[in-house]
C-alpha cells in the first residue's frame, strides 16, 4: 500500500465499523465489542504502517471537497511528525482503552452503543490529527464533540449522564463559535486555510499574522481543552463509563485542543501566546486547589487533567509547542493509566466512587495499586519518570521565560502531589472504609494488561532516546533549544530541587494531614470554610446556571410573549379586528329598512355635490 | 418550438401522473385499503423515480435547461408558455421534492385518517404543484404551481389539523395568500417594466441584462418580490403562521410544506432577485440583513422557550431560514451556493423532524417536552433517529446543513459590508445546539416525569415500526449524502450560478467583490 492508501485506510477503519455496528449489530453487542476491538488494533497496525511510509517527509495530499465560486474546501492529509507522534499514541492508548473496555463494559446492556460510539470517536479523532486544513479540522472537530456527547450520556437514564452531555455539547458549541469565526475570516484573510501553505504564506509575510482570528481560533482550544471560563463541562463528563473518561475526557479529545493550537502555532502573535500562557497557568493552579474538594475518585482525576491541560497551555504560549507536546504524550499515558486504575478500582468496588468509602485496596488490588501508584509518581514528577522529564522541561521553559508564570506552575506542582496524594493514601492504604471495598477484588486480565503496559509506557515515555527519529520532530527540536539556552543548567538544577521537593513534601503532607485509609474528609472536619470555598470552585457553575435560569430563560419568554402579545395579537389580530369593525359598520347600514337607506342616500349625495363644488 | 423527447415527456408525466392519481382518488372512496395503497404509491414513487433518472441523466448546460418541454397555453400572446425544464439550481430541488414527497406519502399511506382517499389526493395534488414549481422555466407556471399546491395545504389543514385547526388555517390563508399576492405582483410588474413580453425566466435575464431597470423600478419590484417571498418563507416579523401552521397540520403536509414549499420563496428569490435586480436587491441590503438577523436571534431564543415539540421545530424552522437571507443578502456566488445546499438540507431535516415529532406523539401522547423523558429506554432506534436529525439540524458535520450554513458564513466574510454579520449570526449554532439538545434530552434520556412514568412502564410503546423506520432511513441517507459528497449538488450548481452571479456582480456592482489581502501569487501557486 501506499502512503495515501494507508491512511485513507487509517481514517475509514473505525468510520465502517461504526456504521456497521450501527445498521447490523444494535442487538449483538458482544460481537460488536470483538468488531471495535479489532478496528482499533487494524488502526495500530495502519499507523506503524504509515509510520513505515514516512521518511522525515511530509506526505501531503488533498482532494476537492466543495467548491462555490470562490470559496473552496479540500479533504486531505498532512502527515508530519507531530502527526505521526500524536498518531502513534492516540492508535496505542485507543486500542489499550479498547481492550479495557472489553472488560469494563461485560454486563453493560448497551455495548453496542457503547463500541459503535468508541468507534466513531477513534474516527473523528484520526481526522483531526491527519486534516490538513482548518475546516477540515473543524468537521472532525464537531464529530469529535458529538462523539463525546454520545459517551457522556451512555448511561442514559440517569439524570446525571443526561445534564453532563447536554452541556459538554453547548459548552464546546461555545468555544467552536470562535473557532469557526476564526476559520470563517482567515479564509478570506489569508486566502487559504491549508495548514502547510498558512505556514509558508506566514512565514514569507510575518505582518499577515492577525491577532484577532488568532484569538477567534484560540477560542476552539478553550472550549475542547476546557480551560477558563469553558472548563466547566469536564469534571460534569466524569458521568460518561470510566473508560470514556480515560480515552476522550483525559488522554486525547481534550488534548486535541492543544494539538490543534500546536499545528497553528505560527499563526499567533505574541501578545495572544502570552494571553495562553497566562490562562493555563491560572488553569493550572485553579484545578489543583478544586480537587481537594472532591470524593469522587474520577473527579479528582479530571480535576488534575484540567491543571496538566493548563500545564500543556502554559508552556505553548510560553514559545515551546515542542514542550507542550512532549507533556501531551506522556500525560496521555499516565493520565489514561490513571483513569483507567480508577475504572478497575470502581469495577472491583461494585461501583463506589467515593474515596473516602475505599481505602486499603493495596492488599486486594495489588497490581492496580502498584499500575496506579506508578501513574501517580508519573503525574507527580518523580524523577525518572515520563511526566518527570515533560514537565521538567515546562518548568525550565518557563523559568527562564517568565517568572509569574513559573511561580504558578510550580505552585501547581505541589499541589498536584497533595491531591494525588490525598487520593492515594486515602483510597488505596488502610483499612477498608465500606463493604464494598471490603469485598473488592482484582480485576480480571482483559482489565489489568492495559494497565501493565501503560504503567510501563509512563515509565519509559519520557526518554527521547527511545523515540523513533522520525517522531522526534518538533519534540526534539524544543527539547533541544532548551538544553543550549543560556543558564540553562543553573535553571535545571533550581527546578530539579523544586520540582523533587513539590513532590516529597506534596506527598507528605497529604499523608500527615489526611492519614492513611481515612474515612472522613479532615479538611471538610476542621476547616469547613476552607472546603466550602473550594468546593464552590469560584462559583462557575452557579454563575452560569444562574444565567440560564434567570437571563436567558426569561429573555427567551419574554420574546416568546411580546411575539405572541405584538405580533400576533396586535398586527394580526389588529388588522384582523379592524377589518371585522369595518365589516360591521357596513352591516349596520344595511338595516333593511327604506327610511335609513334615503338618509343615507342624501348624505351621499349632498358629499358629492360638495365634493364637486371643490369644498374638499 | 416544442420538442417531445422520452425524457422531456419523462419529466412532464412526473407532474401529471400524481395529479391524475390524486383526481382519481378523489372519487376513489369505494376503493379498498390494499388498492388505495398501491395506486397512491405509484403516484408517489413515479416523480422520485422520474427525478432519480433525470438527476442521474443530467448533463452539464451552463445557462440552458434539460429536459424542455414548451407548450404553447393559449396565452402565447402575453408570452406565457408552459415551459418546463431543469437547470442545475432547480434539479437538487426538483430531486428534494420527489424524496420528501415519496417520503411524506409512505408515511401517508400507512397512518390512521379519516377519509385517507382525499388525504392521499389532496397530498397528491400538492406533490404535483412542487414537482411543477421548480420544474418551471416560466415564471408564470412557476407561481402558478405554487399557488396549486398551496391550496391543499389549507385545507388539509382545515380538515385534518390539530387542536384550534379553523383559526390556524384561516390565519395561514390569509398570511400567505398575502404572501402571494405581493409577489405576484411584483412578478407582473416585473414583467410589464421589463418590456421583454415574456415570462420566460432566461429571456427575461438576457433581456434585463442588455436593458436594465432604473434604480426606482429595481427598489420597487424587488422589495415587492421581497416581502412577498418573505411572507411565505416566514421572514420575521411576518413568521406567526408558521410554527402553529405546522403544529397544527397532518404531518404530511407540514412535512411537504416545510420541508419544500416554504423553499419557493428562496428560491424566486435565487434566481429572479440578484441575477435580474441586482440594484434593487442592494437598496434592500440593510433590511434583509437585519430581519435574518432577527430570525437567528429573537426567534432562536423564542424556540428556546417552546415546550411544545411541534412548536419548537416549527420555530426552529423559522429560525434557520433567516441564514437563507442572509445568504441571499451575500449577492454572490459562494452565498447562493449556501443558500441551495441548505435550502436542500433544511428541507429534509425539517420534514424528517416534523415525521418523527408525529412518532413520538403517538408514544407519549402529549407533544409537552416537561412531561415527558426517558424515551429511550423503551424506543432506542427512534431516540436514535431523532439525536441524529437534531444534529442534522443543528448543523453538525456529516449532514448537509452543515455545509450550508458553513458557506453562508464564508459567504458574509467574503463581502467587507456583511463582514460584522458573520459573528451574531453564528451565535446562531450556540442557540440551535441549546434548544436541540434540550429537546433530545428532555424526550429521551432521564428519568420520566411524574406523570409519564406510568404510560412509559405500561408496555404500550413501541419502537418505530417499518412504515415509519423507512421515510426516515430515506431522509436520513439523503441528509449523509449531502453531508459528505456535498459535490454531488455544487459542482453543476457552481456552474450554473457563477454564469447568473458573477457577472453580474462584477458588471454592476464591484466594490461587494472581496478585498482581502489574498496573496495572489500564492493564490495561483496553490492552484498548481
Amino acid at each position: 500500500m501506499t502512503a495515501t492508501q494507508t491512511l485513507i485506510a487509517l481514517l475509514l477503519t473505525p468510520l465502517v465499523t461504526a456504521t456497521f455496528i450501527a445498521l447490523f449489530m444494535r442487538r449483538l453487542g458482544a460481537i460488536a465489542s470483538y468488531f471495535s476491538v479489532t478496528a482499533s488494533g487494524l488502526i495500530c497496525i495502519f499507523s506503524v504502517l504509515a509510520i513505515g511510509h514516512f521518511d522525515g517527509s511530509t506526505i501531503a495530499v488533498s482532494w476537492d471537497w466543495l467548491r462555490f465560486g470562490t470559496f473552496e474546501v479540500q479533504i486531505g492529509f498532512l502527515f508530519d511528525s507531530i502527526a505521526a507522534t500524536m498518531l502513534t499514541m492516540v492508535a496505542f492508548v485507543g486500542f489499550l482503552i479498547h481492550i479495557f473496555s472489553l472488560g469494563y463494559m461485560q454486563s453493560d446492556t448497551a455495548k453496542a452503543r457503547f463500541f459503535g460510539g468508541l468507534s466513531i470517536f477513534m474516527f473523528s479523532m484520526l481526522g483531526i490529527i491527519l486534516a490538513d486544513n482548518l475546516i477540515m479540522i473543524f468537521v472532525f472537530w464537531e464529530l469529535v464533540g458529538f462523539s463525546s456527547y454520545m459517551l457522556i450520556g451512555h448511561y442514559l437514564d440517569t439524570e446525571e449522564a443526561k445534564e453532563a452531555s447536554k452541556k459538554a455539547f453547548i459548552v464546546n458549541r461555545i468555544g467552536d463559535l470562535g473557532f469557526l469565526v476564526g476559520i470563517v475570516y482567515a479564509y478570506w484573510h489569508f486566502g487559504t486555510v491549508n495548514l502547510a501553505q498558512l505556514e509558508a504564506l506566514v512565514t514569507a509575510q510575518p505582518d499577515l499574522i492577525n491577532a484577532t482570528i488568532a484569538a477567534f481560533l484560540m477560542c476552539g482550544f478553550i472550549g475542547k481543552s476546557a480551560q477558563f471560563p469553558l472548563h466547566v463541562w469536564l469534571p460534569d463528563a466524569m458521568a460518561g463509563p470510566t473508560p470514556v473518561s480515560a480515552l476522550i475526557h483525559a488522554a486525547t479529545m481534550v488534548a486535541a485542543g492543544v494539538y490543534f493550537l500546536i499545528r497553528i502555532v505560527f499563526l499567533f502573535p505574541v501578545e495572544v501566546l502570552d494571553f495562553i500562557s497566562y490562562l493555563g497557568a491560572t488553569v493550572a493552579v485553579y484545578a489543583g486547589f478544586c480537587a481537594y474538594a472532591q470524593h469522587d475518585i474520577k473527579k479528582i482525576l479530571a480535576y488534575s487533567t484540567l491543571s496538566q491541560l493548563g500545564y500543556m497551555a502554559a508552556a505553548f504560549g510560553l514559545g515551546y509547542p515542542g514542550v507542550a507536546f512532549f507533556h501531551l504524550i506522556t500525560h496521555a499515558f499516565f493520565k489514561a493509566l490513571l483513569f483507567l486504575g480508577a475504572g478497575s478500582v470502581i469495577h472491583g468496588c461494585h461501583h463506589e466512587q467515593n474515596i473516602f468509602k475505599m481505602g486499603g485496596l493495596i492488599k486486594r488490588m495489588p497490581v492496580t495499586s502498584i499500575t496506579f501508584a506508578i501513574g501517580l509518581m508519573a503525574l507527580c514528577g518523580v524523577y525518572g519518570m515520563s511526566g518527570f522529564y515533560s514537565k521538567d522541561a515546562i518548568l525550565i521553559a518557563s523559568g527562564l521565560t517568565n517568572t509569574p508564570i513559573f511561580v504558578l506552575l510550580i505552585i501547581g506542582a505541589f499541589l498536584t502531589a497533595g491531591y494525588m496524594g490525598r487520593l492515594f493514601w486515602i483510597a488505596f492504604l488502610g483499612t477498608p472504609n465500606s463493604e464494598a471495598a471490603s469485598h473488592a477484588k482484582e480485576s480480571p486480565l482483559t482489565l489489568l494488561l492495559p494497565l501493565v503496559i501503560l504503567a510501563m509506557l509512563s515509565i519509559t515515555g519520557g526518554l527521547l532516546q527511545l523515540w523513533p527519529d522520525s517522531l522526534g520532530g518538533l519534540i526534539r527540536y524544543d527539547v533541544d533549544h532548551l538544553h543550549h539556552a543560556e543558564q540553562y543548567d543553573a535553571m535545571h538544577y533550581f527546578v530539579l530541587k523544586l520540582g523533587t521537593a513539590a513532590w516529597i513534601i506534596g506527598l507528605l503532607a497529604a499523608l500527615f494531614f489526611y492519614r492513611v485509609g481515612a474515612s472522613e474528609d479532615r479538611l471538610k472536619k476542621n476547616f469547613l470554610p476552607i472546603f466550602q470555598f473550594l468546593h464552590a470552585k469560584l462559583w462557575f457553575d452557579e454563575i452560569y446556571n444562574f444565567y440560564v435560569a434567570n437571563v436567558q430563560q426569561r429573555v427567551a419568554r419574554l420574546l416568546n410573549f411580546l411575539d405572541l402579545l405584538l405580533i400576533e395579537g396586535l398586527l394580526i389580530r389588529g388588522s384582523a379586528g379592524a377589518i371585522s369593525l369595518l365589516g360591521m359598520f357596513a352591516r349596520s347600514i344595511h338595516v333593511g329598512n327604506l327610511h335609513s337607506y334615503v338618509y343615507w342616500f342624501l348624505a351621499g349625495m349632498l358629499l358629492l355635490w360638495l365634493a364637486c363644488f371643490g369644498l374638499f | 418550438m416544442s420538442t417531445f423527447d422520452l425524457d422531456s415527456l419523462l419529466l412532464l408525466s412526473s407532474i401529471l401522473l400524481p395529479l391524475i392519481v390524486g383526481a382519481f382518488l378523489l372519487f376513489g372512496a369505494f376503493l379498498n385499503k390494499a388498492t388505495r395503497c398501491w395506486i397512491s404509491a405509484l403516484g408517489f414513487g413515479w416523480p422520485l423515480t422520474v427525478a432519480v433518472l433525470l438527476a442521474c441523466f443530467f448533463e452539464e448546460n451552463i445557462g440552458a435547461y434539460n429536459y424542455e418541454l414548451c407548450l404553447p397555453t393559449g396565452l402565447q400572446s402575453i408570452g406565457i408558455y408552459l415551459h418546463l425544464g431543469l437547470n442545475a439550481v432547480s434539479m437538487p430541488l426538483f430531486l428534494l421534492a420527489g424524496i420528501v414527497g415519496f417520503s411524506a406519502g409512505l408515511y401517508a399511506i400507512f397512518s390512521q385518517v379519516d377519509r385517507p382517499h382525499l388525504y392521499l389526493a389532496l397530498l397528491l395534488f400538492m406533490l404535483s404543484g412542487l414537482l411543477g414549481t421548480f420544474a418551471s422555466v416560466d415564471v408564470f407556471f412557476f407561481y402558478f404551481f405554487h399557488e396549486f399546491a398551496l391550496i391543499p395545504t389549507f385545507i388539509m389543514i382545515g380538515i385534518w389539523g390539530g387542536s384550534n385547526r379553523r383559526s390556524v388555517a384561516l390565519q395561514m390563508t390569509i398570511y400567505l395568500t398575502l404572501g402571494a399576492m405581493l409577489s405576484l405582483l411584483g412578478l407582473i410588474a416585473l414583467y410589464i417594466a421589463s418590456g421583454a413580453q415574456s415570462f420566460s425566466l432566461p429571456e427575461l435575464r438576457s433581456y434585463l441584462a442588455a436593458n436594465p431597470l432604473s434604480q426606482t423600478v429595481q427598489n420597487n419590484v424587488y422589495g415587492l418580490l421581497l416581502f412577498g417571498f418573505g411572507i411565505l418563507v416566514s421572514l420575521f416579523p411576518f413568521h406567526s403562521w408558521a410554527p402553529k401552521g405546522y403544529a397544527s397540520a397532518p404531518t404530511g403536509a407540514a412535512m411537504l410544506h416545510a420541508g419544500v414549499l416554504k423553499k419557493f420563496g428562496l428560491y424566486g428569490l435565487l434566481q429572479l432577485g440578484w441575477p435580474l435586480l441586482p440594484l434593487g436587491a442592494v437598496h434592500w441590503l440593510p433590511w434583509i440583513i437585519w430581519l435574518a438577523l432577527a430570525n437567528i436571534l429573537i426567534i432562536g431564543l423564542i424556540t428556546i422557550a417552546q415546550r411544545d415539540l411541534k412548536l419548537m421545530v416549527g420555530y426552529s424552522s423559522v429560525m434557520h431560514m433567516g441564514y437563507a437571507f442572509l445568504g441571499i443578502a451575500t449577492f454572490s456566488v459562494v452565498g447562493a451556493g449556501g443558500v441551495l445546499l441548505l435550502i436542500l438540507a433544511h428541507g429534509l431535516s425539517v420534514a424528517l423532524l416534523f415525521l418523527l415529532s408525529t412518532c413520538i406523539y403517538q408514544r407519549s401522547l402529549t407533544l409537552d417536552m416537561q412531561q415527558m423523558g426517558g424515551l429511550a429506554t423503551k424506543a432506542p432506534v427512534l431516540a436514535a433517529f431523532f439525536i441524529a436529525a437534531t444534529m442534522a439540524s443543528i448543523g453538525l458535520p456529516g449532514f448537509g446543513n452543515f455545509w450550508g450554513e458553513f458557506t453562508i458564513f464564508v459567504a458574509l466574510a467574503e463581502g467587507v459590508s456583511t463582514r460584522w454579520v458573520v459573528f451574531p449570526a453564528a451565535i446562531g449554532i450556540i442557540i440551535a445546539a441549546i434548544y436541540g439538545l434540550r429537546a433530545s434530552a428532555n424526550i429521551f434520556f432521564g428519568q420520566p416525569s411524574s406523570g409519564f412514568t406510568e404510560r412509559l412502564q405500561s408496555g404500550a410503546i413501541r419502537d418505530l415500526e417499518l412504515h415509519e423506520k423507512l421515510p426516515a432511513t430515506i431522509l436520513i441517507i439523503a441528509l449523509v449524502v449531502l453531508g459528505i459528497f456535498p459535490r454531488v449538488v455544487s459542482d453543476a450548481a457552481n456552474d450554473e450560478l457563477s454564469a447568473s452571479y458573477s457577472l453580474s456582480s462584477e458588471s454592476r456592482f464591484p466594490e461587494i467583490l472581496l478585498e482581502s489581502p489574498i496573496n495572489k501569487i500564492q493564490l495561483e501557486e496553490t492552484h498548481k
